[in-house]
């Protein structure tokens, strides 16, 4: 780990951490909907892939990052950089597991995940990708969005999936038998999909799928005046709007709004912004630029927001 | 042949300037081509005769020998010396004049028909006055004569010679401009050509000075107008012409920039607006027209007409003000104008609406205007007043309480919440046997006492009839409202209450129209009756308005009935909470009605009022009410009849409510879900339902509006047909009965013609196939005119060029670089390193390290399924296009041409079918399909029973694209039903056999799947949805990807049943549609 010098007040303030050393010390906030908690623990128990399906913004990574820390496996952000030494101290009775998440997109490829050969100015040296890393280490591994990633990944995520649990990397010529600990876990918009994009049923019989909804209005209330801080009215009316808005989503409205904007929408008003243009700019406007759909959303709004 | 006749000719010919005589010879060697030796002679001496006409003749002459052989080529001898004679003539009079003739003639002969050569010489020769002007008039007619008669019907080129003459008479040089204007103006026009040519000529006997400028801004202007009003335009100038109104030009541009300003479905009933006008005072016109485009930015064109109307009015009493009022500088116009624009139409937010009131409920209601459920007359009759009926929100048409238009929409919007909260917060899922939140359960208390405990049982059916042959109840509203005596007295207590719950609601859930709602409440508190005049009962429900209108303060109370009043209040606060549900009404209505019904409907005296605040009355208490009860019984009891005292009536309504009428909305929903689930019980009958309209307590109060008696039965019948009932007297046989009858019998079916193919039907009732159901008929579509479909791409060439770069775009993305070839156009840096890494280590590097762009292989195959039912030949509304005109090029010669097309367009457009459009999509999506190589094929279908699902192959999906395809396009016509499950399963067997790994199946349709035997109204609807759904499943299950396309509006309801998590789209404008779908097609596959 390297931190930052804090000599002075002004200084930037971050910290590095290497793939597998970032843990993450506080829980994260999540409120169990259903019997999500049990479903992951019992299939990471028994080391069942587990897919999450969902629309966007209902809460996908934030369950997967707090059951990485229930389960003890803090979080641990991809971000490439070398180094093997041991970042955090440990506290007592942690197990360090981390959680290694990957946003995929259109060109990431098997070897951006397996790892390559580096040349350096003594010859060449491999290093591990995210995934082998995970695969080593026994961590979560959670690729977000995984039908935007190219096919190739499709070959290592198999034997990764089924009863095998192993990682051939072609390169070194090895296999990686995965760490008791290791789970892989994916997640998947059914409302994106086009034709030319969607799971295999190959690919997505390795999983048991956890389906996601945006949760019931007054969890969603609890859920937005935690995350925002606003007042408890404030967050039982925007769980209100989030419910009504939703009631568009067959009618012209491609997604509802999310939980994610309901929060955000929450902030500004903690912030201080009036509620009504809170709305308008973290929902309304974001949701879609068709005038009379946003007029009539808006006019929700005005009905629920004085 | 002797040459004798030649040389006299020379000899003649000789005696005039040598240019003749050379002409002459140089004409000859070309002629003798052309005619005969006698004939050549007399071509000959004609020329000399032209030069001998005059001292300058000779010139004519030697441009008649320059043309002649031109000439020739065009006429047969008797007609060309017909025309020469026309020179000879005119050479007398002047040569110049001749000159000009023969000038123009070759261009002339080939278009003009040879008997029109004199008549078109005689038209020039009219312009000719022997002066000077006028030759030169004359001469430049001929000038321009060639353009006039290639590009007008020689009859216009003669009434448009006849104007020039005209104006002659007037001033030459503005004949003579005219003129040069009328060549490039008039060929432009159409058919309003004649109509311009008319006014133009009532314009040059008086104000003639004018025509010039009319030339002028006539191209201008006239474009700026619909084609099909040109002429009602131009009359309408002409007539204004001749009523001597100056300023006709004026009159073209404004006019015509004022109507290029509106919408071209309106142009139309602005003209009449004009000639109305002008019947009365033609002054006023151009007034109208002037401030027309003003007007149409405030109102609404239908606002237009009680402005213009009111208009009209005041001219006819007074000119001067009603000229003042159409200028709009007179107060009456301005604040009329004020009123009209700040009225809200509900048309115009409709959409608005309807999304507001989807998002509240949840359900897909629909908002509409209460004009709509008049009309379906099935008992609700007020068009002033909001209401619902389950489904659908009705909202009266315009509203226009407020002085601007936002106030008057908040006050829609309170309208519009109040009926949507009905269902939001369950008016109508009162339940019987629900038990109430705040108030201890009464009913069942009141059931017995009133009827006797012997009677009640639990298992009172609903729907059974009393011993005494009444209907009991139909629906749970009507079980509770039969409870009371006083029906009437009862509806009004659980009306006002229901009202005061859900007022109370929606504040509390929407607080941000609690202000809107409080004003509102506040106007329908100032419109209140006097609590003071009316009798007891009345008072006291009155009370319970003004309360349930927030007004609690200074409450006139009857001082005798201070400790009812209290208890009123007590009961109506109660519903004041969040927590009370519909039954809760139910009881503090029981509760409420126990105290009213007791007391004597009888006016209290004047002083036996006292102003009182009720803000805080006490909590309820069921003690102190049964005390109060027991009083009231007492003292009933001790004055003996309590029949005394005026009859009850019920109170003013209150307007914003509207129309309250759960039994209707109840007994509407439970005959459709009587209708789904048959053979449950016995369905409600005609008679039945006539009884238990009779009945309600619901339209006895819209008895005194209309003659109720007469109307129930109607009523009943429009309910049955409203809930999806079959007519009544349909006996079993009959009817609709045995078409289900029939196909529900006979068994499987076999294919017995070649093309043809045998489909199992998905039947939901038995959750099983029916084997071997429908016999699908491939057919090849017959082949029309190719016309259509090009003229389809000619019609939409600015969309097309739009779709097609959009598909165009495709192709980059498929061009995009491939990394890690193993061959390619250079080295991949990443790849190459990597290999240099492992040569380094000793490994065997990877031999892939270069990169190529690549053609990603494409490979899509896609199947249209095209709805050729009968509901296709629907006219589309015309009013909702707009042809775009800005794109009108600037370039005369383009201009024309522009023009023209347009024109041949509008021969087509005149009245458009869903299928129209759908043909013509399919024109624009085949050429983008081409453009992007997909495999694909176009199908259509149709057919009457399962015995005969037509399959019209417009384009199989093997068959490449050639001009045939464009001929049966032409051919796709509305024919009868849609089967759509077995047109699918057909779909389907033709895209298996295809083995791209992409496939899609893409499904447009008017509407809900219908057949015979398949989507009966009401009984079978489900059916035909079920088994659509099955089939799209079929397809998603062969790895096809489903999309279906609708038009229709109602589309959501059955699509997401039928369509499931599969894609589809609700086109909400049809016009969309051929932009819609290449459009969706391309986001499907990119």
């Amino acid at each position: 780990m390297v931190e930052a010098v804090e000599s002075e007040q002004n200084e930037p303030q971050f910290k590095e951490y290497a793939i597998e050393e970032f843990l993450v010390r506080s829980e994260p906030y999540y409120r169990p909907v259903g019997d999500e908690l049990e479903l992951f623990t019992a299939a990471y128990n028994q080391h069942i892939p587990v897919l999450l399906k969902g629309p966007t913004g209902c809460g996908k990574t934030r369950f997967v990052e707090y059951m990485a820390w229930k389960l003890g496996r803090p979080m641990t952000v991809v971000r490439p950089m070398d180094g093997g030494r041991p970042a955090q101290e440990l506290r007592e009775g942690e197990v360090r597991v981390p959680l290694v998440t990957i946003a995929c997109h259109e060109d990431l490829t098997a070897s951006d995940l397996v790892g390559r050969y580096l040349l350096d100015s003594e010859g060449t040296r491999w290093i591990d990708g995210p995934m082998t890393r995970a695969v080593k280490a026994g961590a979560i591994l959670y690729l977000d969005e995984v039908v935007e990633a190219r096919k190739d990944t499709t070959v290592l995520i198999h034997p990764l999936t089924d009863h095998r649990r192993i990682l051939p990397v072609e390169k070194t010529g090895q296999i990686i038998e995965a760490d008791d600990r290791f789970l892989l876990c994916i997640s998947y918009n059914p409302h994106y999909q086009s034709a030319l994009k969607d799971l295999k049923h190959s690919t997505r019989q390795r999983f048991i799928s956890v389906e996601f909804d945006y949760p019931p209005a007054d969890i969603e209330a609890e859920i937005v005046q935690k995350e925002s801080g606003c007042s408890g009215e404030q967050a039982g009316a925007l769980a209100k709007l989030g419910e009504k808005v939703r009631n568009l989503r067959d009618h012209g409205l491609a997604e509802g709004a999310s939980t994610r904007l309901l929060i955000y929408a929450g902030r500004l008003m903690t912030e201080g912004i009036p509620p009504r243009r809170a709305c308008q700019v973290a929902i309304v406007w974001t949701l879609t630029d068709e005038p009379e759909l946003q007029r009539s959303v808006e006019e929700v709004v005005s009905s629920i927001f004085e | 042949m002797s040459n004798a006749p030649f040389d006299e000719l020379e000899a003649e010919l000789a005696k005039f300037p040598p240019a003749v005589l050379d002409a002459y010879r140089e004409a000859l060697e070309e002629m003798e081509t052309s005619f005969s030796s006698e004939e050549l002679v007399l071509w000959g001496k004609e020329g000399a005769a032209i030069a001998g006409q005059t001292v300058r003749s000779w010139e004519s002459a030697v441009e008649y020998y320059r043309v002649c052989p031109l000439v020739a080529r065009s006429l047969a001898f008797p007609s060309f010396m017909q025309w020469a004679r026309c020179g000879t003539y005119l050479s007398q009079d002047s040569p110049a004049l001749a000159v000009s003739f023969f000038k123009a003639s070759p261009s002339i002969v080939s278009n003009l028909r040879p008997q029109y050569i004199p008549r078109w010489a005689g038209l020039g020769r009219s312009l000719y006055k022997g002066t000077w002007k006028s030759s030169t008039l004359s001469g430049r007619f001929f000038e321009v004569s060639p353009d006039l008669i290639r590009n007008l019907p020689f009859w216009d080129v003669e009434v448009f010679a006849s104007l020039v003459e005209a104006l002659s008479y007037k001033s030459y040089d503005v004949a003579v401009e005219c003129l040069t204007l009328g060549k490039d103006v008039l060929p432009v026009m159409g058919r309003e050509r004649e109509a311009f040519l008319a006014m133009c000529r009532a314009l040059s006997d008086g104000n003639w000075r004018e025509v010039k400028s009319c030339f002028e801004v006539a191209p201008k202007a006239l474009q700026q107008i619909d084609e099909g009003q040109t002429s009602r335009f131009l009359k309408l100038g002409e007539r204004l012409t001749k009523v001597g109104i100056r300023d006709t030009a004026r009159f073209l541009s404004d006019g015509s920039q004022a109507l290029g300003q509106i919408p071209q479905s309106s142009q139309a009933h602005i003209l009449d607006l004009c000639e109305g006008l002008l019947a009365v005072t033609p002054e006023a016109v151009s007034c109208f027209l002037k401030s027309l485009d003003g007007v149409m930015h405030r109102v609404t064109i239908n606002q237009l007409d009680t402005w213009f109307q009111h208009g009209v009015q005041l001219l006819k009493d007074n000119p001067e003000s009603g000229i003042a009022f159409f200028k709009v500088e007179s107060n009456t116009s301005e604040s009329l104008l004020e009123t009209l624009s700040s009225s809200l139409e509900l048309d115009r937010v409709k959409g608005v609406v309807r999304l507001y009131c989807r998002a509240l409920s949840g359900s897909p209601i629909e908002a509409l205007s209460t004009q709509e459920l008049v009309r379906r007359n099935i008992g609700w009759v007020d068009q002033d007043t909001a209401t619902t009926d389950g489904t659908k929100v009705f909202l009266p048409p315009v509203v226009d309480h407020y002085q601007n238009k936002e106030q008057n929409f908040s006050w829609f919007k309170v309208v519009a919440t109040h009926q949507v909260a009905h269902l939001e917060f369950g008016s109508f899922d009162y339940d019987f046997s629900r038990t109430a939140h705040l108030f201890e359960e009464e009913r069942r208390y009141i059931l017995e006492r009133e009827r006797g405990a012997s009677q009640i049982s639990d298992d009172v059916l609903v729907g059974d009839l009393e011993p005494d042959g009444q209907m009991r109840a139909y629906t749970d509203i009507g079980r509770f409202l039969s409870l009371f005596d006083d029906r009437r007295l009862a509806f009004d207590l659980f009306t006002v209450l229901e009202d005061v719950r859900l007022d109370y609601r929606i504040k509390a859930e929407y607080p941000g129209i609690r202000r809107a709602a409080i004003d509102v409440q506040a106007e329908a508190l100032a419109v209140r009756p006097e609590v003071e005049d009316l009798p007891l009962q009345e008072a006291l429900v009155e009370l319970l308005i003004r309360m349930s209108l927030d007004q609690f303060n200074n409450l006139p109370i009857p001082v005798d009935f201070r400790e009812e009043a209290t208890m009123l209040a007590q009961i109506l606060v109660v519903l004041r909470d969040v927590a009370a549900n519909v039954e809760d009404t139910g009881e503090a209505t029981l509760r409420a009605y126990e105290i009213i019904s007791r007391l004597e409907n009888e006016t209290q005296p004047e002083d036996q009022w006292e102003p009182e605040d009720m803000e805080e009355p006490g909590d309820f208490s069921e003690e102190e009410f049964q005390s109060l009860l027991d009083k009231l019984q007492a003292s009933q009891d001790s004055s003996g009849d309590a029949g005394e005292g005026d009859p009850y009536d019920s109170p003013e309504p209150v307007d914003y409510r509207g129309d309250f009428k759960p039994e209707m909305v109840q007994l509407l929903t439970k005959l459709q879900m009587d209708q789904n689930q048959q053979g449950e019980g016995e369905p409600l009958s005609q008679e039945m339902l006539e009884q238990l309209l009779q009945d309600s307590a619901e339209l006895e109060l819209d008895a005194e509006q209309g003659d109720i008696n007469n109307s129930t039965s109607t009523f009943a019948q429009n309910i049955m047909k409203e809930a999806g009932v079959p007519p009544p007297n349909s006996q079993p046989g009959q009817g609709y009965g045995p078409l289900l009858h029939d196909d529900d019998q006979g068994g499987e079916l076999e294919a017995r013609e070649p093309k043809a193919y045998v489909y199992d039907e998905w039947d939901f009732r038995a959750n099983d196939y029916k084997p071997r159901w429908c016999v699908v008929k491939e057919k090849s579509l017959d082949e029309g005119d190719p016309a259509f479909y090009n003229d389809a791409l000619k019609n939409y060439s600015t969309l097309l060029s739009h779709i097609k770069r959009q598909f165009e775009l495709i192709m980059p993305e498929t061009f995009r670089k491939i990394y890690r070839m193993v061959d390619g156009e250079d080295i991949d840096l990443n790849a190459a390193l990597e290999a240099a890494a492992d040569i380094r280590m000793k490994v065997p590097p990877d031999e892939k390290i270069y990169w190529r762009r690549n053609k990603i292989e494409r490979d899509v195959s896609v199947v249209f399924l095209l709805d050729m039912s009968a509901s296709t030949a629907e006219a589309i509304d015309e009013g909702r296009h707009t042809v775009d005109d800005r794109d009108a090029p600037d370039d005369p010669v383009e201009y024309m041409v522009w023009l023209r097309r347009r024109r041949e367009g509008l021969v087509r457009r005149h009245y458009k079918r869903i299928i129209d459009l759908e043909k013509e999509s399919t024109a624009l999506l085949i050429q983008a399909l081409e453009s992007i190589g997909d495999n694909y094929g176009i199908y259509g279908f149709s057919g009457y029973g399962r015995e005969n699902v037509e399959f019209y192959v417009i384009k199989d999906i093997e068959e490449n694209f050639t001009e045939r395809i464009k001929r049966r396009i032409d051919k796709i016509t509305p024919l009868h039903a849609t089967r759509m499950g077995s047109a699918i399963r057909h779909a389907i067997t033709k895209l298996e056999n295809q083995d791209s790994p992409t496939k899609i199946m893409f499904l447009i349709s008017d509407g809900r799947p219908q057949d015979r035997g398949y989507s009966r109204e009401g009984v079978e609807k489900e059916y035909a949805v079920h088994d659509t759904h099955m089939a799209l499943l079929e397809a998603k299950r062969k790895d096809i990807t489903p999309f279906c396309l609708t038009v229709d509006k109602a589309g959501h309801d059955y699509l997401k049943e039928m369509c499931g998590d599969m894609g589809y789209e609700v086109l909400g404008d049809i016009w969309a549609l051929p932009e819609r779908l290449p459009m969706l097609y391309r986001q499907l596959t990119a």
